[in-house]
């Protein structure tokens, strides 16, 4: 046998479990009524925001994505946070963990594989929350310029499809669990971020107007005014969709990220209430990381608070995308840099705190 | 066989202090415990409620960390993962997650032993059949009684073959027939050279099977050893006799008491309650221990992978 067999095989092991720990962890999380009631709202609030719009001044769309990027915030963190609170500090309470670490398993790889599921749920919230926020955006009222009609026009179409894939979903999950006896949570879950996908695929044909691009081609085209590009030529397939977004969607879940190892380390020691307040703590704190560091000096409170915490104005650039503006990609992979380094650091300290956990 | 007498399980003045958030102790739970544990011995570790039965098997576990002693388990630290590997651990209350079918629980455990994917759905299987779960094996164990959870408990501390089996309060929860399955099922793994370390507040399930016995109080060892020295009375003798007549019997105490010149007391010995519940109740679950029996014999002997107890590697890859 070669002396680096045992070594390997160990290593197998423990990715198998890592990924089998991940996956119950996920299941387990979107499960929960209280993670699917917070998808549900995220999704519908984003969704109705461009309905509900009394006052217009001509930045309905940027109002809709503003929005829904808050809404992919706060409902996430309210999510990563309480599902690491629930998966860790609640199967420490409960017994299950106690009942997973007696079988060959390191408490360091049970740590990582429970972070893992719960930035598994955020990511599957996330995917949900940005397509309705694409929805929204497209939906909410623009100015175009059209053969047939000039002026301000909402995309009812998109909207009432966005709401209507919620429903559908809701629907198929109630139907699976009655004949299939599958779980109703999961397929909601699920069917809810599926149906919001579907929709923004969907919306490649067919202008604001709700004409389909297949049988009237360019000259369904409209000119949104919002900076989105004329197809040119024969047109089959053109969603006009603020993909410049999708950069500042990705920065909130970097933040997200963050949440979820800062959630899943409070946790070893915490229950989920004190896990979930320090976690809101840290979201004011962080956002306000600049206004603490102006004219704070190096070594005082302000400063090391506003050292030790992340800064998460870095990760909240929703204006930075007003106006036809644009993140640049290198921007995006130093915030994931950034990210990493935080997820590390507080999962390292979560491991440290787990270590001597007692699990009675 | 020397090797048969290695100790499984060693521990030298463990002490377990708990403390509260400030760190401040608030009870000691186990106070200098020493126990030695052989291989292919079924122990049993009694008690009161409280006295550091659980706390002791869960510090074996690497669960909770000791405040003071040695322990080794199968020749290592309690968190060694390669002796976690040879260990089966049911614990006091069947922890599983509700949301999981019996199927999926052994499917996650085995994966954490790290059978391939067919290994632990032949696995399931086998479990399933055993523990006689076969027609709930797709429900939600959220929705279990009590027994059925404790039979998905026990299947899942059987998942890897373990070579040391840990039975916290195994018939806990169980009915007659259930709890007679599980000794018998204790006595079957004890045949096949598993070692079984059990805890139990019924004191006739400790008898029935354990070779050896330690009774905890508030954390102090205050007696140990093989069941039959324990329990014998040295200055009585017991006869029994099939088919003995009143007259008969009555003659034989007489001159039995003219002999010694003691009083001689005459009984009429009658079967256990448990003996008479399953002759009335429990045909089919009798039948179900035997068609269980030669299952589970095909299963210690022919594991799906081979556990390597001598060696601690890593079993099941």
């Amino acid at each position: 046998m070669f002396p680096h067999d045992g070594q390997s095989r160990a290593r197998g092991l423990a990715l198998k479990q890592t990924a089998a720990i991940a996956r119950a962890t996920l299941v387990e999380a979107i499960q929960q009524p209280v993670a699917f009631l917070i998808l549900l709202s995220a999704v519908m609030t984003t969704l109705l925001v461009p309905v509900f719009q009394f006052h217009r001044f001509g930045e309905d769309g940027r109002l809709a994505r503003d929005s829904g990027l808050a809404c992919m915030l706060v409902f996430g963190l309210v999510l990563a946070a309480g599902t690491a609170g629930r998966t860790v500090s609640g199967e420490i309470t409960c017994g299950t963990a106690a009942a997973a670490l007696g079988k060959p398993v390191r408490r360091v790889t049970f740590l990582l594989a429970k972070a893992l599921g719960v930035l598994a749920v955020t990511m599957l919230f996330w995917l949900g929350v940005l397509c309705a926020t694409l929805l929204a955006e497209r939906g909410s009222a623009h100015f175009i310029s059209h053969i047939e009609y000039t002026g301000y026009v909402m995309d009812v179409i998109t909207l009432v499809l966005g709401v209507a894939g919620v429903a559908v979903a809701l629907l198929v999950a109630a139907a699976r669990h009655y004949y299939g006896r599958r779980r109703f949570g999961v397929s909601a879950f699920v069917g809810v971020v599926l149906s919001q996908v579907l929709v923004v695929l969907a919306t490649g044909f067919y202008n604001r107007l709700g004409q389909l691009y297949p049988l009237l081609g360019e000259a369904a085209c409209l000119d949104s005014g919002a900076g989105h590009a004329h197809a040119a030529g024969w047109v089959f397939y053109h969603p006009e969709l603020n993909l410049r977004v999708i950069p500042v969607a990705l920065l909130v879940l970097f933040a997200l990220a963050i949440f979820a190892a800062l959630a899943t380390a409070l946790a070893t020691r915490l229950p989920t209430g004190p896990t979930l307040a320090i976690c809101a703590g840290v979201l004011l704190l962080g956002l306000a990381g600049d206004s603490l560091l102006i004219g704070a000096p190096f070594w005082s409170v302000r400063g090391l608070v506003a050292g030790l915490l992340p800064d998460l104005q870095n990760f909240w650039l929703c204006d930075a995308v007003a106006r036809g503006g644009r993140i640049a990609w290198r921007y995006v992979g130093a915030a994931a840099l950034y990210a990493l380094t935080c997820c590390v650091l507080f999962l390292g300290a979560g491991c440290l705190a787990f270590r001597e956990r007692d699990l009675g | 066989m020397p090797a048969s007498k290695s100790p499984v399980i060693e521990t030298r003045g463990l002490r377990k202090v708990f403390r509260d958030f400030w760190r401040r102790p608030t009870v000691e739970a186990v106070k200098g415990l020493d126990l030695t544990i052989n291989d292919g011995e079924v122990f049993g570790l009694l008690g009161p409620n409280g006295s550091g039965k659980s706390t002791t098997i869960k510090m074996l576990l690497g669960l909770l960390r000791p405040t003071a002693g040695t322990i080794r388990v199968l020749g290592s630290a309690p968190d060694d993962t390669h002796a976690k590997a040879c260990i089966g651990y049911l614990p006091e209350v069947s922890h599983l997650h509700t949301f999981l079918t019996p199927r999926e629980t052994l499917m996650y455990y085995a994966s954490l032993f790290g059978l391939s994917r067919a290994q632990a759905v032949q696995r399931t299987r086998e479990l399933l059949a055993m523990v006689d779960l076969e027609h709930a094996a797709d429900r939600a164990v959220g929705g279990f009684s009590k027994g059925m959870a404790r039979r998905v408990g026990l299947a899942q501390a059987l998942v890897n073959a373990p070579r040391l089996l840990i039975l916290d309060e195994p018939t806990s929860g169980l009915d007659p027939i259930g709890s007679r399955e599980v000794k018998d099922l204790v006595c079957a793994l004890a045949k096949g050279g598993v070692t079984v370390l059990m805890t139990s507040h019924l004191l006739a399930d400790v008898e029935d099977v354990c070779d050896r016995v330690a009774i905890l109080d508030r954390g102090v060892l205050c007696a140990e050893g093989k069941i039959a020295d324990l329990l014998r009375q040295p200055d009585a003798v017991r006869f029994e006799v099939e088919g003995l007549d009143e007259p008969d019997a009555a003659a034989v105490r007489a001159e039995l008491e003219a002999r010694t010149g003691r009083r001689v007391r005459q009984e009429y010995p009658a079967m256990s309650l448990e003996r008479y519940f399953l002759q009335v109740v429990a045909r089919d679950g009798q039948q179900r221990t035997f068609a269980m029996a030669p299952f589970l014999g095909a299963t210690l002997s022919a594991p799906e992978t081979d556990p390597t107890p001598t060696s601690n590697s890593l079993p099941m890859t």
